[in-house]
């Protein structure tokens, strides 16, 4: 039974570790996931509230490099104002000129100054590096200068490069009177550099100025803006980039690492701040929150690892145990005990393992027990002890009842020696028994010469009249092969079977411990009336057998007989003598010498 | 774009501790000076403390190599061939050394001049000097006109001017041409006195005090600032209003000065050697011009001289006042 059970379940043997594959990964990935997840939300909010912030930073330092550059500028035209608040007089040269000298000691950033007179012609020119002039000079009223001051009041002009390195503007102012003029300088636009140098955003951050044609006018490093023109087409990219974004942009530096970048219009002279700091600062402290968080998903992995590992071996582990243990109780090993201690349900799995275990050990204890019990008891109804006992309580059923009896038994014993007696004896039981177990009836018990069979009983059978005429015509053939044997020994001994069925009460009888499966009612008395009347080799039967074999074996009616006990006449059926091939010579002279002798 | 940026920002920042370690560490740097002059040599002094001011220590991250070749620029043509030696990382050159380094093709050349760079031919133009020359240019030519103007602003009666040339420097031709051209529109005579190195200062300041002159004018330059005061000393016992290029000669007595800011000029040039020594390419690095001139007043002298600065405008045009 286990033997079936194991050989079962080994034909399928799944892969190996997948359980605590499974297990480990499901929790690895539980822990972890969310971990990840975690950071990256925060990493990315953290990078919104940062680039909000840094924009705002942005702003407000290009913004404040804007108001600086247009306070220079701004300082410029209020100065060149004041040149040209009082109309050209006679004479006049001589204090417009010192007039202008000190505009240049007031302004650093003037080179030279030009002051004109309402005709447009230059009157005053003093300068840094040239020869001051004064008087009617050159006619410079069709200069864009003269003419954009005219117009505007202030004029601001395009920027250009001295030697293609050096960015100098001219800026004019016209008086609000026509005769007072109009003033020109010409402005150094490197002097910006001290504002645009002064600016630091965070700590490598910094402002820079282009013209509207991406021309750079001022840089913290001065030596790009002495490049003049040629370094313009990267500036002007990083000025169409900054522009285009609403808030800051992340672009490619002048420098060729990454900023952020933001710009804003100096409204003036059309100019552009554009306030720009490496991401690698800006984002400085989102970056060391990466890291934080980076270090905080390596140790929870680790930790996430170990558990994992540990959980899934807790789980993998006992499992493997059972497994063993079923491995075990297959090879026969039931003293096998599973030590699991994990106090949950597979704690509770090995304790109902250990407990089928020991019972399936007392049920192998026991069929070994029946094994021997077979040795000498019938093997149905040590099948029947082995397995249900309620089986052999009393009941009351439909039997067949077999009964034997040696014919001359009576003569045989008293005429011949104990020994011999036994040695038939034993022959004659040993016979009676091979058969009564061919055909797995029972043997109620011997009585001297007489045998009692019962079938259907305790075990039930399908066919309980053919399976017992079947028997009575074997049992028959085999004593009386015997009986052949022993009447050449010269003792005349015959056997008649009785065969009857019906109801009868079943059950253990007994006392102390000697008990004993029995069958009582009328059907008992009637099959031993039968047998009675038998004659040696000749099988009677009652009615009911004789009524239900009638498809299989054919009986013969032998006519009403009256029958001791019985109030009225029975119809007795015999087995047909063609039915018992096996004819024993000399049966009948021992029918003769037997008739006498019946009881 | 968004999280293509925060995708190139977290790569960036991954990166950035490896970037962090690659710069650093201090290495010696050999930097030749040469110059036509002897010591002492204000011009080394004022580099040096440039170098000092961006951090670099002398003897442990940068050495100087000082190879003097007074009056005589020929001896330098010996010393390039020392330059083959291979472990110098930078040339600076002053004054008319300059014309004698444009041998040197293969390491960075830093100059100080007068005159104009693109003339001398050591750069193809200022914004990008293409060669293994940058540096500095005094403007000295654009301002030699004014510096007459000046002088005539101060001494309105200046008729003949003395004009004390070192022709032993770079450019000294143009500029002489420049002051003879403003003269002429000031209607100034100029009497030209050349000397050429130190060991003729002497003479020249000899051959001035023969021309009857009403004023002096002094090409800024080595030689001269070296001995300023005893130009400027020369300068009041001959009664001559001077006019020098640099603050430096007032503070030993001249007169007037007008001219860019040594100190800034040298600064900004240790400012040039310092990125180069970092690597990079001179020949990427604009020429630089001074904006900003300083126009010194002794006023002690002025009093010697008995020149009445009230009534001139040169007073409030003064950027720096000596008393």
């Amino acid at each position: 039974m286990t033997d079936g059970a194991a050989q079962s379940s080994s034909c399928t043997m799944p892969p190996r570790r997948s359980l605590f594959c499974k297990y480990f990964a499901t929790l690895f990935v539980a822990a972890v996931v969310p971990l990840i997840l975690g950071a990256a939300v925060e990493a990315s909010f953290g990078y919104r509230d940062q680039r909000r912030q840094i924009s705002a930073v942005l702003q407000a330092d290009a913004r404040s490099a804007s108001d600086r550059i247009e306070a220079f500028t701004d300082g410029i035209r209020d100065q060149l104002g004041w040149m040209v608040q009082l109309p050209w007089s006679v004479g006049d040269d001589a204090q417009h000129k010192i007039d202008a000298l000190r505009l240049l000691q007031q302004v650093p950033a003037i080179v030279s100054v030009s002051l004109l007179d309402e005709t447009g012609a230059e009157r005053v020119f003093v300068s840094r590096l040239h020869l001051n002039r004064t008087g009617r000079g050159i006619d410079m009223s069709t200069d864009p200068a003269v003419l954009g001051a005219r117009a505007n009041k202030v004029w601001y002009g395009p920027v250009q490069y001295q030697r293609d390195s050096e960015p100098y503007m001219r800026i004019a102012v016209a008086g609000s009177l026509p005769a007072a003029g109009v003033a020109i300088a010409e402005v150094n636009l490197k002097l910006i550099w001290d504002v645009i140098a002064a600016i630091r955003i965070g700590e490598t951050g910094y402002a820079i100025v282009v013209d509207d044609s991406g021309h750079l006018i001022a840089h913290p490093d001065i030596s790009l803006v002495l490049r003049g023109r040629a370094s313009s087409g990267s500036f002007g990219r990083i000025k169409h980039l900054a522009g285009a974004a609403s808030g800051a942009a992340a672009i490619t530096g002048d420098r060729g690492n990454p900023v952020v970048a933001l710009s804003v219009q100096a409204a003036d002279v059309g100019w552009t701040v554009i306030a720009m700091q490496p991401v690698s600062e800006a984002f400085a402290s989102i970056r060391a929150a990466l890291w934080r968080s980076s270090i905080l998903i390596v140790f929870g992995v680790l930790i996430a690892l170990a558990l994992a590992y540990w959980r899934a071996h807790r789980m993998s582990g006992p499992i493997k145990q059972l497994e063993e243990g079923v491995e075990r109780i297959r090879t026969g090993q039931f003293e096998h005990r599973i030590k699991i201690f994990s106090g949950d349900e597979l704690q509770q799995l090995a304790l109902r393992f250990n407990e089928m275990a020991s019972e399936l050990a007392i049920s192998q204890q026991k069929s070994v027990r029946i094994e021997r019990l077979k040795q000498f008891l019938p093997s149905q109804v040590a099948e029947l002890v082995e397995h249900s006992h309620e089986l052999l309580e009393g009941q009351r059923r439909e039997v067949a009842v077999i009964f034997g009896d040696l014919r001359g038994f009576t003569a045989f014993s008293t005429r011949n020696e104990p020994d011999v007696i036994m040695a038939v004896m034993r022959e004659y039981y040993e016979a009676v028994g091979a058969v009564t177990t061919r055909h797995e009836a029972t043997l109620i018990g011997f009585d001297g010469d007489g045998v009692m069979l019962l079938v259907n009983a305790p075990v039930a059978c399908e066919q309980p009249a053919t399976q017992a005429v079947r028997l009575a015509i074997d049992l028959q053939m085999t004593v009386q092969s015997l009986a052949g044997k022993w009447c050449d020994a010269g003792h005349a001994i015959g056997f008649g079977v009785g065969v009857a069925m019906g109801p009868a009460t079943v059950g253990t009888v007994g006392y102390n411990g000697r008990l004993d499966y029995t069958a009582m009612g009328a059907v008992v008395n009637l099959a031993s009336r039968l047998c009675n009347l038998a004659k040696d080799a000749q099988i009677l039967a009652d009615p009911t057998i004789a009524g239900r074999v009638r498809d299989s074996v054919p009986l013969a009616s032998l006519g009403q007989r009256t029958i001791k006990g019985y109030d009225q006449a029975l119809e007795v059926f015999a087995v047909a003598p063609a039915d018992l091939r096996l004819k024993p010579p000399g049966s009948g002279q021992r029918r003769r010498e037997k008739e006498p002798q019946d009881h | 774009m968004k999280r293509r940026e925060f995708i190139l920002l977290i790569g960036g920042g991954l990166a950035w501790p490896a970037i962090a370690r690659a710069q650093g560490g201090a290495k010696l740097h050999r930097i030749f000076w040469v110059s036509t002059e002897s010591q002492p040599d204000p011009f080394l002094d004022g580099f040096r403390e440039g170098m000092r001011a961006l951090g670099y220590v002398e003897g442990k991250t940068v050495t100087f190599e000082t190879h003097y070749a007074p009056g005589d620029p020929q001896a330098l043509r010996k010393i390039v061939s020392e330059l083959q030696r291979g472990d110098i990382d930078l040339v600076v050159s002053s004054g008319p050394a300059t014309r004698v380094m444009t041998a040197v093709t293969d390491i960075p050349v830093l100059f100080a001049l007068s005159g104009d760079p693109v003339a001398l031919g050591v750069v193809k133009s200022l914004a990008h000097p293409g060669t293994n020359f940058t540096g500095s240019t005094f403007l000295s030519l654009e301002l030699a006109g004014k510096r007459v103007e000046l002088l005539k602003d101060i001494y309105p009666k200046l008729r003949k001017l003395a004009v004390l040339s070192n022709t032993d420097h770079p450019g000294e031709p143009l500029e002489w041409r420049a002051t003879l051209e403003s003269c002429r529109k000031l209607g100034i005579e100029a009497a030209y006195v050349p000397f050429c190195g130190a060991r003729e200062i002497e003479n020249g300041l000899m051959a001035a005090g023969k021309v009857d002159a009403d004023a002096l004018l002094v090409f800024p330059d080595v030689v001269t600032l070296v001995h300023r005061a005893k130009i400027a000393e020369f300068a009041i016992a001959h009664r001559l209003p001077s006019m020098f290029g640099w603050s430096e000669y007032c503070d030993a007595g001249g007169l007037l000065s007008y001219g860019a800011n040594q100190r800034t000029t040298y600064f900004r040039l240790a400012t040039y050697a310092d990125r180069i020594l970092r690597g990079e390419n001179p020949s990427d690095l604009p020429v630089m011009r001074p904006e900003k001139f300083e126009l010194a007043v002794n006023l002690k002298t002025a009093r010697l001289l008995g020149i009445d600065l009230d009534v001139s405008s040169i007073l409030f045009r003064a950027s720096k006042v000596i008393s």
